[in-house]
């Protein structure tokens, strides 16, 4: 078998070796080959071995495979010692019947054996419910207590409000560095900030697109720089410095124009307006003219305009549903007495 | 670091749980969560009932999760060792194969070393991160060419011994002071190499840096066999160069005459090294630990008796308490190893040392348990009342992880199996497997050399002293992953299954055997054909004793090929008839019959007389006649007997009665 298993050896070398200069390197293989094949004289392998270094010729009789470790495999073994870690599917290691690949004419899925559609898919062979619970034992040394007094979401959120976010990978490779490890997310509800209107309206235009209306969340991604610290860091202080500069309030400030508003208001809108005028016509057709002021705050006291108010600003801050439009269409209708 | 890694993760034995640096850390707090700045809160106290404590972080060194996890795995069964390829055409099946493979794969590592440091200018380019230095090109000439101290310090570290020692000549000639720290480190490479070159690990014979005394080893070979051979050949010459530059010296310190008696005592000039102590005692210098050491190794082959190796001993260790040198580990190895040699007198010497070295709190390690052994337990030697040394010693070290103290714990393992094998004690063996899978001692069962002398002579014990199911339980958890059986092993097994009446495993150890490579011994063939034959089994369990024996037939049929492996004997053809015969086969059974003639081999009556049996009962007359012209054809003195169980018991024709007949007159006239 030595000899068997040599022979291709010595060819492919010799195909190398025309590559390097000096034959001597070539001789000192050889030497090594011989060395080795020196060893199994001792013990005679097989027949086909004996009969292979009989005859030296063409006819070499071929190494005969063992016969796969599944069927020495007992049902109760350790599984997690056959795959401890991740690795290709090996199907004389695994001994489950599977299939896979595409059926030929009428036949079956191929069989495990040789079938390079189940070495291309990864496979969780190595994560079964037994090999997690044995890592996690493992971990726990490495972990502290989870403190007593934040037994429920809600008070992690109320004590912790900020929510820093950061990924690890592994992988196996010329090198353990990942670049993406450096990117830090920092989440925080606008809601637990201390903020008044005008400063909460300011750092959400400040933020743009990091703020999330539905959830009331301020999202910061940083990767601009190549630690993770660096990167935390400047988190920090991105949301320091939003804090900060929401709270003041500059002098360009005042030139917010009603197009600049986030919501609509009702005061000082055309609407408004609107109301008013009709209204004083409506009233101006039967009874003198009064006082401008006084009439203008009674007018807009009146619970009819109110619920105007209250439409309006319904439909244009929510969108148009059904349900607004039926309020709108009510509340125009007490308005003028329809 | 590649192949500290590879050595790491040999483990075949199931570990306990493995020992974790885990650091608790003060200071600063768990920064994943991070209180709202401008709330300005304390993260400890929030309310007033409750108070949130964040514990403190804690850190690790960058293994330990690794560690953590790696030791959640057991050893698979089934597995071959982690160097192969896990497959069934690539696992090595016998133990030649096992050489092989791991051999060829350290050669290829070998050669891939060679070509980078020969070649470094094409391997500067560094693509791991973080750097593996062991990777790199290493440099194999010496770079400072010009003839300075500083060039010899540099032939020192590459441990270049004769380039060294012509540096220093060249220096000495040239004039320049040399310092004795330089000196002292030349003359310690001279001396622990014995004057010669090392042979390179990693580089195949370079001839042109070669000289004479280089041996031509193929240094991929790791048993101890080339280790000893190595320390054989060197021996310590005379006048020297060690010697030489000693004399050189002006004012020769401690730590010169330390390398010179050392290196004395390591290459066998064992008088000298003792002259050269009393030289250094008359200088009114101090010898340190290791000299001592080196002395008392050398002690016993100074002296011929027994006590007066043990006066000499005692007289060295009083003068190293004169000399107020305080004794280490090795030392009480030494003192242990002495004792081997002194028969009787170590016998009742080796406790009281091993106390007193106890109160100078010097724990023995197993090198020391070894020795002990060795002197209580002399291989070959009968025991009366020993026995309890060896579970004395397994007391102390049960439990216990070891790490490598001295180079003979490796022996320790093997010396207490043997004792465990020769004193049959099985109770002590499984406390000794036991201890190996405790931490890292493991990595204290040697070379693959080492571990297949344990696991034959464990092997053979249990199968002397377990019964069956016990035996075949360990059969399946070591091979052949960890162990391939030696033919007399497999002849212990089978030894056994017979003993326990479980023969109707052998078809199946057949198969391993075959496998292990043994299936062409012929002494072990033919014993298996022989339990086979000898009594009759229920169907089923014949029926694959048929299978089985046709596949041994097999085994003998190498004519078509080449060289025949095995030769029939009469009782193997016979036992391999009866085989057939007990499960029916006659058809094959007759090809057999006819074998004899060819190979030359003479059928014994009972089984001819078996076979006619056989053939009663299917009714086969011509084949009856057939069976007793081959009787009369060997001439057996049976024949007759033969003739008249046919003519009995068959309803033969006129025509082969008178064949008979004539058959009987012509036996009779031979007679």
């Amino acid at each position: 078998m030595a000899a068997s298993v040599t022979r291709p050896a010595l060819s492919s070398l010799c195909k190398i070796n025309s590559n390097i200069n000096g034959i001597y390197s070539l001789t000192s293989f050889s030497r090594r080959i011989s060395i080795s094949s020196v060893l199994s004289t001792s013990a005679v392998t097989t027949e086909t071995e004996a009969a292979g270094r009989g005859v030296r010729g063409q006819r070499r009789s071929k190494r005969q495979a063992g016969e796969p470790r599944t069927e020495r495999m007992t049902v109760d073994q350790d599984w997690t010692a056959v795959y401890p870690t991740a690795a290709s599917f090996k199907p004389s290691a695994v001994p489950l019947p599977v299939r896979m690949g595409y059926p030929v004419k009428r036949g079956v899925p191929p069989a495990k054996k040789g079938n390079l559609e189940l070495i291309k898919i990864p496979n969780f062979l190595h994560l079964t419910p037994v090999a997690i619970k044995k890592h996690c034992e493992a971990l726990k040394q490495f972990c502290t207590e989870w403190p007593s007094a934040l037994d429920s979401d809600e008070k992690c959120v109320k004590h912790f409000p900020i929510q820093v976010q950061s990924k690890e990978f592994v992988s196996a490779g010329l090198s353990l560095r990942n670049p993406d490890v450096r990117i830090v997310t920092l989440k925080v509800k606008l809601s637990s900030l201390n903020l008044d209107d005008h400063a909460r309206k300011k750092m959400i235009k400040l933020s743009e697109e990091r703020y999330c209306k539905d959830t009331d969340t301020l999202t910061i991604t940083t990767d601009s720089c190549p630690l993770r610290q660096q990167n935390y860091d400047y988190a920090m202080y991105l949301l320091t410095v939003l804090y900060h500069e929401s709270w003041k309030t500059e002098a360009w400030e005042q030139e917010k124009t009603r197009a600049d508003m986030e919501e609509y208001e009702w005061e000082d809108s055309p609407s408004q307006k609107k109301v008013l005028d009709t209204l004083l016509r409506m009233r101006a057709l039967g009874a003198k003219d009064e006082v401008e002021e006084g009439t203008r705050e009674e007018l807009l006291g009146q619970p009819a305009v109110q619920e105007y108010r209250d439409t309006m600003l319904r439909l244009k801050n929510e969108g148009e549903t059904e349900e607004n439009l039926q309020q709108y269409k009510e509340a125009v209708k007490k308005l003028f007495n329809i | 670091m590649a192949s500290s890694c590879s050595q790491a993760l040999r483990h075949h034995v199931c570990k306990s749980s493995r020992i974790l640096r885990v650091h608790l850390q003060k200071a600063w707090p768990n920064r994943s969560f991070v209180l709202n700045p401008a709330a300005d809160q304390q993260p400890a106290v929030s309310s007033p009932e409750e108070e949130i404590v964040i514990p403190k972080k804690k850190t690790w060194s960058k293994e330990a999760v690794l560690q953590a996890l790696a030791s959640t795995v057991n050893r698979d069964p089934t597995a071959s060792d982690y160097r192969f390829q896990d497959d069934p055409y690539l696992t090595p099946k016998t133990s030649s194969e096992f050489k092989l493979f791991s051999l060829s794969q350290e050669s290829g590592r070998n050669a891939a070393k060679y070509f980078i440091s020969t070649y470094p200018k094409y391997f500067q380019k560094d693509y791991a991160q973080p750097h593996i230095p062991c990777l790199m090109p290493e440099t194999l000439e010496a770079q400072i060419e010009e003839v300075s101290e500083a060039a010899l310090i540099e032939r020192i570290q590459m441990r270049k011994v004769k380039a060294a020692v012509d540096l220093y000549d060249q220096l000495q000639q040239a004039g320049t002071p040399v310092s004795l720290d330089v000196t002292n480190q030349l003359l310690d490479l001279i001396c622990f190499y014995g004057d010669c070159d090392p042979a390179q690990e990693n580089v195949p014979e370079q001839r042109n840096e070669e000289t004479e005394d280089v041996q031509d080893e193929p240094q991929t070979k790791k048993g101890r066999a080339s280790k000893a051979s190595d320390k054989l050949k060197a021996a310590w010459k005379e006048n020297n160069n060690a010697e030489r530059i000693f004399a050189l010296l002006s004012e020769p310190n401690t730590h010169s005459y330390s390398a010179l008696i050392r290196g004395m005592v390591k290459y066998g000039a064992y008088s000298k090294a003792f002259s050269t102590y009393t030289d250094l005692l008359n200088n009114q210098l101090k010898a340190d630990v290791s000299t001592f050491n080196a002395l008392i190794t050398a002690a016993p082959e100074v002296k011929e008796k027994y006590n007066e190796k043990w006066e000499l001993i005692v007289d060295l260790l009083k003068q190293m308490a004169e000399q107020k040198v305080k004794p280490n580990l090795l030392t009480l190895n030494a003192v242990l190893k002495a004792l081997r040699r002194c028969g009787t007198v170590g016998k009742s010497q080796a406790f009281p040392v091993i106390s007193e070295m106890r109160a100078l709190s010097i724990d023995p390690s197993l090198a020391s348990y070894n020795h002990l052994l060795s002197i209580f337990y002399k291989p070959g030697a009968p025991f009366q009342g020993q026995t309890d040394i060896l579970q004395e010693v397994m007391n102390e070290v049960s439990g216990k992880s070891f790490t490598p103290q001295d180079p003979d714990d490796a022996q320790f393992f093997i010396t207490a199996v043997r004792i465990c094998l020769d004193t049959k004690d099985i109770e002590q063996a499984y406390r000794v497997h036991e201890l190996l899978g405790v931490g890292e001692n493991w990595r204290l069962l040697g070379n693959d050399f080492q571990q297949n002398i344990y696991h034959a002579r464990f092997f053979s014990l249990l199968c002397m002293m377990e019964n069956i199911d016990v035996v075949l339980k360990w059969y399946r958890d070591l091979v052949p992953s960890v162990y391939y059986p030696s033919s007399n092993v497999m002849r212990d097994l089978l030894q056994a299954l017979d003993t326990d009446n479980r023969l109707d495993l052998i078809p199946q150890i057949w198969k391993d055997l075959k496998q292990l490579g043994h299936g062409n011994r012929q002494t072990l063939v033919e014993e298996l054909l022989t339990l086979m034959a000898r009594e009759k089994q229920n169907q089923e369990v014949q029926e694959t004793f048929a299978e089985c024996a046709l596949d041994i037939k097999k085994m003998y049929d190498t004519g078509d090929r080449g060289k025949v492996m095995m030769s029939w004997t009469a009782g193997s053809l016979s036992d391999l008839v009866s085989v057939l015969l007990a499960a029916q086969r006659r058809q094959d059974a007759w090809e057999i019959l006819k074998l004899f003639k060819t190979h030359n081999r003479v059928p014994s009556e009972e089984l001819l007389d078996k076979f006619l049996t056989c053939i009663k009962e299917s009714g086969d007359v011509n084949q009856a006649l057939e069976l007793v012209q081959i009787s009369a054809g060997f001439c057996l003195p049976g024949t007759p007997k033969l003739i008249q169980r046919v003519q009995q018991e068959f309803l033969l024709s006129e025509q082969q009665k008178s064949m008979l007949s004539d058959l009987e007159i012509q036996t009779f006239n031979s007679d």
